[in-house]
């Protein structure tokens, strides 16, 4: 029963959507508060090579390791999220350029990969990696199991946070002030609402989201370190912003929906389904286009969700 | 009444390049209207954002309740109740009413409780008379509804100075009326109301006092009562101004039609109807004024007749040449110039140089370029000749456009346009925003224009400018025309009730 | 809260800070490599000069720079073209693929020709290959918005999946028959027509002088035709340029494909001057199209500067393989040309703007 090969696709889609929906949901609060940060693949690999280390040099039990390693991936994203802020809200440089220089700078050939190369964490197991759990001990019950009750710890989490992500931005007051901020700075600078600083602030929690997503590269997915082991997830993300809306809920779908599409290639070839890996490997890059494509005429962006203000750097004495 | 609610001193705010505050004083007591009047570029808006948070001054210092503050944003000057409704609103266009009037409230729950918010808001705009509907999106409603926001949002947080930057320069004369009913009501009670604006007649009618700013310093304060029209406009440009109907050395001929608008129909930049079925005719040398409060489609309509934007319907021709829709090269080629209301940014390429400027429209002819290559030395002796003729001043014609002043964009801008000696000429706001010497310069230039035959469209939310030099005019309310009248003894009052949608359906025509 | 910096747009942007600026960020992105290299518990100086040494000093060194810079001179050029107008294409690695993929086509199935058809075929294989890929992008940008950063970088995997496909996992007409436990691809008879001069002792590759021909024409371009004007137009005001009836959609994709044409163009070189055949992995570890987006910025879009730079990056990346090792490790170059980018887009605003501190005007205020 469990081996249906629909309960697999479906699980192994919520298993490798998690770390698409945690770069994703940072996105969103990174792009709600006006800030397009294009560097999260870079951000993503910084995460998770940090986290692989500290799997590697954290000692304790399997529970404080694993959670410590997340936290280090998430601060060693939020550090590099915080170059990025201080290039795009401090200098107002071109976003675009400042995400795309964070991405060669961190990438898969730049410090992700020497930090790699320096602490050894390369190629080399991670101790105690991210283990699906067997909830309730419903692990096993037919069709639902899989899918429900034997997931990641992380998977767990990212649930509540999409539910406290909707809740914050859309009902709380520092939400709102937040969505002010990303569509109308001038507004929210009116009303005595520091754009900077919720610039600031959500473009760092937003890289730890995405240096959490590449903890779960390189601890639960493989789980041992190879430089660019994201392999475009972060960009991925970036398109799942636009695909939900600039919403965690839909976000969350769409991110199971890639997730599937990464897992297909690697699930049908284990059940022995002839097909060519190649063209399975290039769906998720041909979806995101084509995604992109039909949400991306003016009208629909604005109509979508889009903040007003995104990508644009606020300048108040403007004269 | 003699108490000062705020008090601003030798105020002194530089930018790069420009002093817009050159020692500046300004005193406002509790209880009344003041008008601060000025031209643009008096230094009337930089003094607003200084006395709101929004810049800090370099030198002076600013009183409030007898007590000397600093303020260093928004935040500290709303908390010492003064609060500023912009020119261009400071909303969230997608937030709803009570949203956006929450909106930067400190302290208060972690959650917002919309319902209560809303009782809030409908109380305050039942007092004032400000009525919206609290739960309603911005984008949802008229321009009108969207200024009541904005001051129920400075009410809400309980300011006792509200600053209005120029509140009427969107509103239909009888929405300005009863916004002056409400500052009334507030002042009543006690607030302050600074009242910005460059109008005199409304400001004779809704002020108490009037503080004069010229060329960024104070030129004095006067109490309404013991002053008038003229002496306040004298006041404010150093010299009587006065704009008077003008007379043409050469009338315009209406039996030869340059410019034809058949039916057009055209939607707006977010794809819903803006135009529906426009018609209108312009005549050899006629000047033709289109009035309307903004965002009734006049800027559709212009863009539509230069071919910058696709009609949906209708047709377009100069004399009896079609011009392809939203085709500028088509438009360009039968004649039609246009002057767009953003200058430097639609109408210039804003960080190239003034000779680029000049051969912006005309680098694909003969004289400009050969083989597809451009001819650096005729586009400079063009400039050159051109900057001569129109007097532009400027260090040289290398310079970027965006370095030189208002006016002198505004030449360079006409210049290109009258020097391809155009058969229709489409100018939007052609004033707007220049000091009076340099709009009695375009205003001679667009007449003597029409003088040599041009046929105008002038698009303009100015009835003066429009009642001074229009030979005819039309009214657009909602992207319909809804009036054409001769400019000669023309109503005011019906134009003005015609702007705000007025039923005058059986004008005689 | 206020930031202690504070920008303050200038008004002319004097002539010096052309030059001055990039030359600054430079320092600076070695100064912060050096900040790097020594928390990580490396001796900067000795790195450097070891990058020095390899990268630049004497003859073979710099004939080995000459080699590296040739292709990033092309992605550089396929970068700076499209910045030009503000479109920011950094699919120039899948372009740079494809390029190789029509060239090593042509130049299979030619087999021997005299010298100058087989370079000239190929090139035109390698452009036309490579601006068809981008004009994609540029016909999705000019009919549907559609963003091309994210597009034209989904189009370098695809462009990586392809090259996988035809070297290893199908026997298409590329795969080598003759080597199927190493998959590799047919060589490139061609190959030897791609000559290298000695010039004062440094070995040129045609292709670089390819590059050098391209980067004045690319100049000329953009400074004396009126398609290079309206590019300016565009890139200054795109409302400017519908104004001034200038087609900007169409504009889009000539730019798009031009900027392919030229990342092509380098594939070309890659297959024909360089490897002699088409190295699916070896293109894909070399990264060139990435490299090129540093070259231009650092550049600052002049096509004429591109090629220069791109011999500095090129001195950078040769030492950093022929070095690489347990003291040198692997992604330490490529984390030297990341704070490049960083100070090259930092550079830009100091051109644009005059820095000042608010802490100096507080005390002032306070005095």
């Amino acid at each position: 029963m469990n081996s249906n090969i629909f309960v697999i696709i479906i699980s192994s889609a919520i298993f490798y959507g998690t770390p698409l929906f945690y770069a994703a949901l940072g996105g969103i609060l990174t792009e709600r508060s006006g800030v397009l940060n294009l560097g999260v693949e870079g951000t993503m690999l910084i995460g998770g090579v940090s986290g692989a280390w500290a799997c590697l040099h954290i000692g304790g039990s399997a529970w404080f390791t694993v959670t410590m390693s997340i936290l280090v991936g998430a601060l060693a994203g939020g550090l590099v999220s915080t170059l990025l802020a201080f290039l795009c809200i401090t200098l107002k440089t071109n976003q675009t350029v400042a995400g795309l220089a964070i991405t060669i700078f961190a990438g898969a050939v730049g410090l992700s990969s020497y930090f790699a190369n320096i602490w050894k964490v390369a190629k080399t197991p991670v101790p105690r990696p991210i283990r699906t759990m067997d909830v309730f001990g419903l692990a096993d019950t037919p069709v639902l199991g899989p899918i429900l009750f034997r997931q990641t710890s992380l998977t767990y989490v990212s649930w509540l946070l999409a539910i406290v992500a909707t809740v914050y931005l859309f009902r709380t007051r520092v939400g709102l002030q937040l969505r002010a901020v990303g569509e109308s700075p001038q507004t929210a600078d009116a009303m005595g609402i520091s754009v900077i600083r919720y610039r600031y602030i959500h473009t760092i929690l937003g890289g730890a989201l995405a240096g959490i997503g590449g903890v779960f590269y390189s601890l639960a997915i493989v789980p041992t370190w190879v430089d660019g082991m994201t392999k475009g997830a972060g960009w991925i993300a970036i398109a799942l912003v636009i695909f939900g809306f600039w919403r965690p809920s839909l976000t969350l779908l769409g991110a199971y929906l890639f997730g599937a599409l990464q897992s297909l290639s690697s699930t049908l070839k284990a059940r022995g389904v002839d097909i060519s890996g190649d063209i399975l490997d290039a769906l998720p890059f041909i979806m995101t286009i084509v995604v992109l494509v039909l949400v991306s005429s003016r009208f629909a962006h604005r109509r979508l969700g889009a903040p007003a203000a995104l990508g644009v750097p606020y300048e108040r004495e403007e004269r | 009444m003699s108490q000062s609610a705020v008090r601003m001193t030798g105020i002194v705010k530089r930018f790069p390049g420009v002093v817009a505050n050159d020692g500046v004083d300004l005193e406002i007591r509790a209880g009344e209207v003041h008008a601060l009047l000025g031209e643009n570029g008096a230094g009337k808006s930089t003094l607003s954002n200084i006395l709101t948070g929004l810049y800090r001054p370099d030198e002076g210092t600013v009183e409030v309740d007898g007590e000397q503050r600093v303020f260093s944003s928004p935040r500290d000057a709303l908390e010492a109740g003064i609060g500023m409704v912009h020119q261009h609103f400071r909303l969230v266009a997608t937030f709803t009413v009570a949203e956006n009037v929450v909106l930067g409230e400190s302290g208060g729950s972690l959650f917002m409780n919309q319902d209560e918010v809303a009782t809030r808001v409908r109380e305050l705009s039942d007092r004032y008379g400000l009525a919206v509907d609290p739960s309603a999106r911005i984008w949802q409603l008229s321009v009108g509804e969207q200024q009541r926001v904005e001051i129920l949002k400075v009410l809400y947080r309980g300011a006792k100075v509200l600053i209005l930057d120029e509140p009427t320069a969107v509103l239909t004369p009888i929405e300005a009326r009863s916004l002056f009913a409400t500052l009334r009501a507030m002042a009543d009670e006690g607030r302050s109301v600074i009242f910005i604006s460059h109008k005199l007649g409304e400001v004779m009618s809704v002020s108490d006092r009037v503080t004069v700013l010229r060329g960024g310093r104070t030129v004095g304060t006067v109490n309404t009562s013991e002053t008038s029209t003229r002496g306040l406009a004298s006041m404010m440009v150093g010299r009587s101004v006065e704009f008077e109907r003008v007379v043409r050395d050469n009338p315009a001929d209406t039996s030869v039609t340059v410019l034809r608008v058949d039916e057009i129909s055209a939607n707006d930049d977010r794809g819903r109807a803006s135009l529906h079925d426009i018609s209108l005719t312009v005549g050899k040398g006629e000047i033709v004024g289109v009035a309307g409060v903004a965002g009734n489609g006049q800027r559709e309509l212009a863009e539509v007749i230069s071919g910058m934007r696709a009609s949906t319907s209708g047709r377009i021709s100069v004399g009896d040449e079609l011009v392809k829709s939203g085709k500028a090269r088509s438009a360009i080629a039968r004649g039609i110039a246009h002057v767009p209301e953003d200058r430097l940014h639609t109408g210039l390429a804003a960080s190239h140089s003034v000779e680029d400027n000049l051969a912006l429209k005309n680098y694909r002819t003969s004289t400009i370029s050969k083989f597809r290559l451009l001819k650096r030395r005729a586009i400079r002796e063009q400039a050159t000749a051109l900057v001569e003729r129109y007097d532009v001043k400027t260090p040289n014609t290398t310079t970027p456009v965006r370095l030189l002043s208002g006016g002198n964009v505004q030449k360079v801008l006409l210049a290109r346009e009258f020097s391809a000696l155009p058969k229709v000429l489409i100018a939007a706001s052609p004033t707007r925003g220049l000091d009076v010497g340099a709009i009695e310069a375009v205003r001679e230039r667009l007449v003597a224009a029409a003088n040599e035959g041009v046929g105008v469209l002038l698009i303009s939310e100015d009835l003066d400018e429009i009642m001074s030099l229009a030979d005819r005019i039309l009214v657009m309310y909602e992207g319909r025309i809804l009036d054409d009248v001769p400019a000669e003894g023309a109503d005011r009052e019906r134009i003005g009730l015609t702007m705000g949608g007025s039923n005058v359906q059986e004008v005689a025509k | 809260m206020r930031s202690p910096i504070r920008l303050e747009r200038r008004l002319e942007q004097p002539k010096w800070l052309n030059w001055a600026v990039p030359l600054i960020s430079l320092v600076v992105a070695l100064v912060l490599g050096a900040i790097v290299l020594w928390l990580t518990g490396k001796n900067p100086i000795d790195v450097y000069q070891r990058i020095f040494e390899r990268g630049f000093a004497g003859k073979k060194a710099f004939s080995g720079a000459l080699e590296m810079a040739t292709p990033l001179a092309f992605t550089g050029l396929c970068a700076a073209v499209a910045f030009r107008m503000g479109l920011i294409n950094i699919g120039g690695e899948g372009q740079f693929y494809v390029g190789a993929i029509g060239a090593a086509w042509v130049g299979i199935a030619i087999g021997s020709a005299p010298t100058g058809i087989t370079i000239a075929l190929m090139c035109l294989a390698g452009m036309v290959f490579g601006s068809i890929y981008a004009a994609i992008v540029g016909l999705l940008r000019a009919k549907f918005n559609t963003n091309e950063i994210i597009t034209s970088l989904m189009m370098n995997y695809l462009a990586g999946i392809l090259l996988n496909y035809l070297i290893f996992n199908s026997t298409s007409y590329w795969r080598n028959p003759d080597s199927p436990q190493f998959p590799k691809s047919k060589d490139i008879a061609a190959r030897a027509d791609w000559n290298t001069y000695k010039i004062f002792g440094v070995e040129m590759p045609i292709a670089f002088l390819i590059s050098m021909l391209a980067g004045v024409a690319l100049w000329f371009l953009y400074k004396r035709t009126r398609f290079g004007f309206e590019v300016s137009v565009i890139a200054d005001s795109p409302k400017a340029a519908r104004y001034a009836g200038i087609r900007t959609s169409s504009t889009i994709v000539i730019v798009l494909a031009l900027s392919g044409a030229l990342a092509g163009l380098g594939g070309a070189a890659d297959v024909g001057n360089f490897r002699g055949l088409l190295d699916a992995k070896g293109l894909q570890m070399a990264g060139y199209g990435y490299t090129g987006i540093v070259v231009a910025a650092l550049a600052r879009r002049n096509p004429i500067t591109t090629i220069f730079v791109a011999i500095f990056i090129g001195g950078l990346t040769k030492a950093g393989y022929s070095l690489q090792g347990p003291d040198f490790p692997s992604g330490l170059v490529g984390t030297l040309q990341g704070l490049i980018l960083f100070t090259a887009v930092a550079g830009e605003i100091l051109i644009k703007y005059r820095l000042r501190t608010n802490v100096s005007r507080a005390a002032a205020v306070a005095a």
